[in-house]
């Protein structure tokens, strides 16, 4: 048994190239899977971390339902016999000169460590009240800033630091859990800073008796307990998680195919061998432990390399995924995924479960094998019609299955993604039919381009369907990805460019973005302008409804009715009318998800207590998958009276000096510290962030492009090395150099061909399910599907390029060995 | 072990910031402190019910209440409720917003089951904030959350709750305030400022509810409670490690108080002192000189390894007194890391011996500090 699986050993040796490409493809698969998966894992369990450790001891959480609440309230809360414990918070952002948005929290040290005291303990106690003196509590300025930030700014204590709201001093460092950047500010200070004199964000609370104290606070106040926020906080990520763990199976799955196919190659590459060893007296299960040896060698191997890999790779997923958190949700960086033997572990279990089942049926076939047949290296399935009809049956079979999963996706959005995986399936089964179809108008075409050559390399193709139908089905599938993705993601921005252009037609926009406030003395002062036809005031919070999270929107409904053309699900700007008297309109995630549309009344909680509100209307939104409910500034005021404006559209009259209008706006936001856009600046910012957002999604294209290429580069190279007799033939046949190196080039040229082919169908029909199946299933929304030829393109230039450059290596060793060749066998 | 060296490291850094506050009043730093805070100098002009309340205008300040009570049963009870308030600066800049922190609130509430040796203790810190805490200056009101202090009339009326710790009580003064060291002016040192002013009312007629634990009913309970209302800038000076405080009631009806502080090397600074309170309310003030104590035993605390004395003779032959007094249990120690992050001992104590020649029995609160940790300069 040693002596066999020592021959099989030495067979990796020998043929280099292969072998290295053998393994390449392991280890490019493997790690594309943890590189993915760990940077997911690593990003979603940081993020409830830190939530969790900023969370402390803390029970509930009592805040109003919009805006800031009157911290008249502590000393009812501090009275209460339910709570055990408080502490009120303030919960900002600043941002820094360059840019960078960092969350500011203001907090009392000396009620807050009875919350968090690991948050407090050494550090900011230390900080606050250590050799420093007190000047975290007496320094108007003071702020303690996150060790990783301060080390990232190059601040130390004692110096200043320049932010939008003025320069800040640092007056110390903390070490904190969370992978977002921080700072702390005592509460009389950040009260200042921020003009909130008298108010705070909300009071974390630790309470004994959470009936008692809801009765007490019933009115205008909205009590959350650890598992509701935490709840409404899945609910919030729930989307982002679901594409996260999509990718990371996508990943998989095409990590596992390469590895399945590399297998498989590896397999049937050896046929030759094995026939020899039984010749020579081996036994099926000296051939079978020997073959066993090779997978696991070139699974263990691959696995290890594709652990490395995809940690390192896991790096640059987990800097992009930190970015679409903070774009989407809060500020965030998600840490770099720690170093774990369990990373090698998974890569090898990977690397090797996925080699044992490529090599499965090769395998069953090699110990079953009729030594003398395969001496003569015959394929393993010469590509019969009857089977290949029975596989492209049983495609069809699997796509019907993947229509019917897709009508149930409603009941969850996984049971889209199973379309989705049995769509990509059942269009791999169909390749060998598609071959079969395709080789006769194929080979009259190849004829004409490259004589008979074209004809050959046609032939070749079609007689090792076996071979070659497995390898056209992984390059069609991650080409389909690219399409399918390429084509989504085209149709969303296209959609959200829509968007902008019928919803945000402010000639100017001021702080749209970060969640920075305008102050009413801006509002009132800017309203003096002459040449401004209307401002519109947005405010953007999050409330509760229902017990799960949505958006509430304040704008200026008689502006809005005048300059946008919102796009309505039903009607045109008279939707505006009731709006204007009261009502509300919502977003079509809003409508999708509750049920609630126009004429339904939906009741929020507002200060004074519970008020009913009538939906006027639905448009089209794609700012948040949650639901937005939209309102006029006098209904926000009414019930919440929060008076805080988060940003201002400006509108231009027609007959307006514009930039004398601008340069008069533009002084007087400089006077109050506040950005200014124009409209194309904004729209460019959204962009910006939805690129940002698909930043992952895009690089998972590029790993589809990889995997592509090994795919398509091991079938030619196996093929290559199975052929080598036949090489001997052509060369009897008077087969220049060239010709034999053009059956290789137009072999792949085939392959890429027929990939091509079908990923333009399989493609499009990913990029539908994934538009109008998960898309609207997991963000309740409508993506316009739009035809976009780019990605065609793209995938037509990677398929022809893939194909010819896995042709590469063959065609040269067909230049060093073919003239030397002789038909030595025969 | 790891844990204490935890806690004490985060502790001291706030009490070092006290003390760093506290230390600017001696040495070179006398005149800027002295120009921030008033010092105890010279005898006061007492205005009441004002001077029950808060003096701002000194750094540090304490209404220490402690006392005896017994249930329908029998149950003997002892009980502490302290709120202390420290200076942060004298001055604030911008006085608009109430966050601005000029003084830090503390409180320190213990009971002692005696029965059932158990010794549960509450703490409490804030500063004022929107009415967080706070003391009024034109009358006795002091609060942290729901811990209060308020004076009524001529009664007191007390209430802290923490879980199951609660108390509620009223507090009748049955003699007239008592004014210690010369007129209220109780001397710490020999330096300028050095001192206090100190008054007590030491014999409180105490009636109200009491609950020491889960599930523990609202006890009715009586007895007899102790009132100390002390103010002053920079009493300790950095060499005076800590103090022994004596507060009893003597079953003939004389209350004594008595304190020794203690500097490095255990020698008793002779500014320590007492005063005899007579069953009539006349006082008289006991100097050094006439009072002996002696320590007849010691208890070693497990948890913070602070070495206190456990047993006392007092002997005070001017006035016909010899005591034997002991603690009604061993371990009443507070370890206050979430306030002042000062380790003491404060306790209901109970004696026997012989005044003007009569046996009596004693009943009263002994509070020992400076035994796990130096204090000097903090007060």
């Amino acid at each position: 048994m040693r002596v066999v699986a020592k021959s099989f050993l030495r067979y990796m040796a020998r043929r280099r190239s292969l072998s290295l490409l053998q393994l390449m493809g392991v280890a490019c698969g493997v790690a594309a899977a943890v590189g993915m998966f760990f940077s997911s894992q690593t990003a979603l369990s940081r993020f409830s971390g830190a939530v969790t450790f900023l969370k402390g001891r803390t029970t509930h959480t009592i805040e109003r339902p919009a805006g800031p609440l009157g911290e008249d309230l502590l000393t009812l809360v501090m009275r209460d016999p339910a709570v055990q414990a408080f502490s009120p918070v303030i919960d900002r952002k600043i941002i820094l000169t360059g840019g960078e948005i960092i969350r500011i929290m203001g907090l009392d040290p000396l009620l807050d460590r009875n919350l968090r005291d690991e948050f407090h303990d050494v550090s900011l106690f230390e900080q606050a009240a250590g050799s420093a003196g007190i000047s975290f509590f007496t320094s108007e300025r003071g702020v303690l800033i996150d060790s990783r930030l301060a080390s990232r700014l190059g601040l130390n204590p004692g110096d200043a630091m320049e932010t939008n709201r003025g320069t800040l001093e640092v007056v110390g460092t903390f070490s904190t859990l969370t992978g977002e950047p921080l700072l702390l500010m005592d509460m009389g200070h950040i009260q200042e800073l921020f003009g909130l004199r008298g108010k705070v964000d909300r009071v974390d609370l630790v309470l004994t008796d959470e009936e008692g104290f809801r009765s007490r606070f019933q009115k205008g106040f909205i009590i959350q307990s650890g598992t509701q926020r935490r709840s409404a906080l899945n609910e919030m990520l729930r989307a982002f998680r679901l594409n996260l763990e999509a990718l990371s199976l996508l990943a998989l799955f095409v990590g596992v195919y390469l590895v399945y196919n590399t297998a498989m190659y590896a397999v049937a590459s050896r046929r030759r061998d094995a026939g020899i060893l039984r010749a020579l007296g081996a036994g099926r299960s000296e051939v079978a432990f020997a073959f066993l040896a090779e997978i696991m060698l070139l699974g263990s191997v691959g696995g290890l390399l594709g652990g490395i890999v995809g940690y390192f790779l896991s790096y640059l997923f987990s800097s992009l995924i930190g970015k679409t958190i903070t774009n989407l949700y809060v500020s965030f960086s998600v840490p770099l995924p720690s170093w774990s033997w369990w990373i090698l572990l998974f890569g090898v279990v990977l690397g090797c479960g996925a080699s044992l089942l490529g090599g499965m049926f090769p395998l069953l076939e090699l110990v079953r094998v009729n030594p003398v047949r395969a001496m003569h290296g015959f394929p393993v399935r010469p590509g019969k019609t009857g089977n290949v009809i029975k596989l492209g049956s049983a495609g069809f079979v699997i796509l019907l299955v993947s229509l019917l999963l897709f009508s149930l996706a409603s009941l969850h959005v996984y049971v889209g993604f199973a379309g989705a995986f049995f769509l990509l399936v059942g269009a791999s089964f169909l390749t060998g039919l598609l071959v079969v179809v395709l080789a006769p108008p194929a080979r009259w075409m190849f004829h004409r381009l490259g004589g008979i050559a074209g004809r050959v390399a046609v032939g070749n193709i079609r007689q090792n369907l076996g071979r070659t139908a497995v390898a056209i089905a992984a390059f069609m599938v991650a080409l389909s990805m690219l399409v399918g993705l390429g084509a989504m993601i085209g149709s969303f921005r296209t959609s959200l460019v829509y968007w902008m252009k019928s919803q945000l037609r402010g000639d100017l926009y001021v702080a749209p973005i970060a969640e920075i406030s305008v102050p009413e003395d801006f509002y009132r002062e800017i309203k003096t302008v002459e040449g401004i036809a209307g401002i519109d005031t947005y405010r953007n919070v999050q409330i509760t409804y229902r017990d799960t999270t949505v958006h509430l929107a304040m704008v200026d409904a008689s502006v809005l009715q005048r300059f946008s053309r919102f796009l309505w699900l039903k009607g045109g700007n008279e939707n505006w009318e009731p709006v204007k008297r009261g009502g509300v309109i919502v977003s079509e995630s809003f409508y999708n998800r509750f049920g609630l549309g126009s004429g339904d009344t939906i009741v929020l909680e507002g200060v004074a207590g519970p008020v009913p509100l009538t939906i006027a209307a639905e448009f089209y939104d794609y700012t948040t998958e949650h639901g937005l409910i939209m309102m006029d500034r006098s209904t926000y005021l009414r019930l919440y009276g929060d008076r805080t404006i988060d940003s201002l559209g400006i509108f231009l009259a027609a007959g307006a000096n514009r930039p004398v209008v601008i340069d008069a706006i533009r002084r007087r936001a400089q006077a109050f510290g506040l950005p200014l856009f124009f409209q194309e600046e904004l729209h460019a910012r959204i962009l910006d962030i939805f690129d940002t957002t698909f930043a992952v999604t895009r690089s998972m294209r590029l790993l589809a492009i990889i995997v592509a290429f090994f795919g398509i580069a091991g079938a030619i190279l196996t093929l290559f090395m199975e052929r080598q007799r036949e090489f001997g033939i052509y060369r009897a046949l008077g087969f220049s150099t060239f010709q034999v190196a053009g059956i290789t080039v137009m072999e792949g040229l085939f392959m890429g061909l027929v990939s091509f082919f079908l990923c333009t169908l399989v493609g499009t029909a990913l990029a539908w399910a994934l538009i109008k199946v998960i898309n609207f299933h997991s963000f309740h929304w409508t993506i316009f599907y739009y035809p976009v030829l780019k990605p065609y393109l793209v995938a037509g230039v990677t398929a022809l390029l893939a194909s010819l450059g896995a042709t590469l290596y063959p065609i040269v060793r067909i230049c060093r060995t073919y003239p030397q060749m002789h038909l030595r066998e025969e | 072990m790891k844990a204490l060296d935890r806690t004490v490291t985060l502790l001291v850094p706030l009490l070092l910031a006290l003390a760093l506050i506290a230390m600017d009043g001696f040495g070179p730093c006398e005149a800027k402190a002295g120009e921030e805070w008033l010092q105890a100098v010279g005898p006061r002009n007492w205005s009441f019910p004002a001077d029950h309340g808060a003096h701002p205008a000194y750094r540090t300040e304490w209404w220490y209440f402690t006392g005896n009570l017994f249930d329908a049963t029998g149950a003997h009870y002892g009980y502490q409720l302290t709120f202390f308030r420290f200076g942060v600066r004298g001055a604030i800049e911008n006085s608009g917003n109430p966050w601005q922190m000029r003084d830090i609130y503390m409180a320190h509430f213990a009971v002692t089951s005696i029965g059932e040796e158990n010794f549960s203790v509450a703490e409490r810190i804030s500063r004022a904030g929107p009415g967080l805490a706070g003391a009024r200056t034109d009358r006795m009101e002091v609060w942290i959350f729901n811990w209060t202090a308020v004076m009524r009339g001529p009664e007191i009326l007390l209430e802290a709750r923490d879980g199951d710790l609660e108390l509620n009580l009223t507090l009748e003064p049955k003699k007239p305030l008592v004014f210690h060291g010369e007129n209220g002016l109780s001397k710490k040192g020999v330096d300028r400022g050095q001192a206090s002013y100190y008054t007590s009312f030491t014999n409180l007629e105490t009636r109200g509810f009491l609950r020491t634990g889960e599930n523990s009913p609202a006890r009715e309970v009586r007895g007899t409670s102790w009132f100390d209302h002390e103010f002053g800038s920079n009493q300790l000076a950095p060499d005076q490690e800590g103090w022994d405080w004596f507060s009893l009631h003597l079953s003939d009806g004389r209350d004594l108080m008595l304190y020794f502080l203690r500097t490095t090397g255990g020698v008793i600074e002779p500014a320590s002192s007492g005063t005899l309170v007579e069953a009539d309310g006349r006082a008289h003030h006991l100097p050094l000189e006439v009072l002996s104590l002696e320590v007849l035993d010691r208890w070693k605390s497990p948890a913070s390894g602070g070495d206190y004395p456990g047993r006392w003779k007092i002997r005070i032959s001017r006035c016909e007194i010899e005591l034997v007094v002991a603690p009604r249990l061993a371990n009443q120690e507070l370890i206050t890391k979430g306030s002042t992050g000062i380790t003491y001992w404060e306790g209901a104590v109970g004696g026997e011996g012989v005044s003007r020649g009569k046996k009596v029995t004693a009943e009263g609160y002994v509070e020992l500090t400076g035994y796990a940790g130096s204090l000097g300069g903090v007060f």
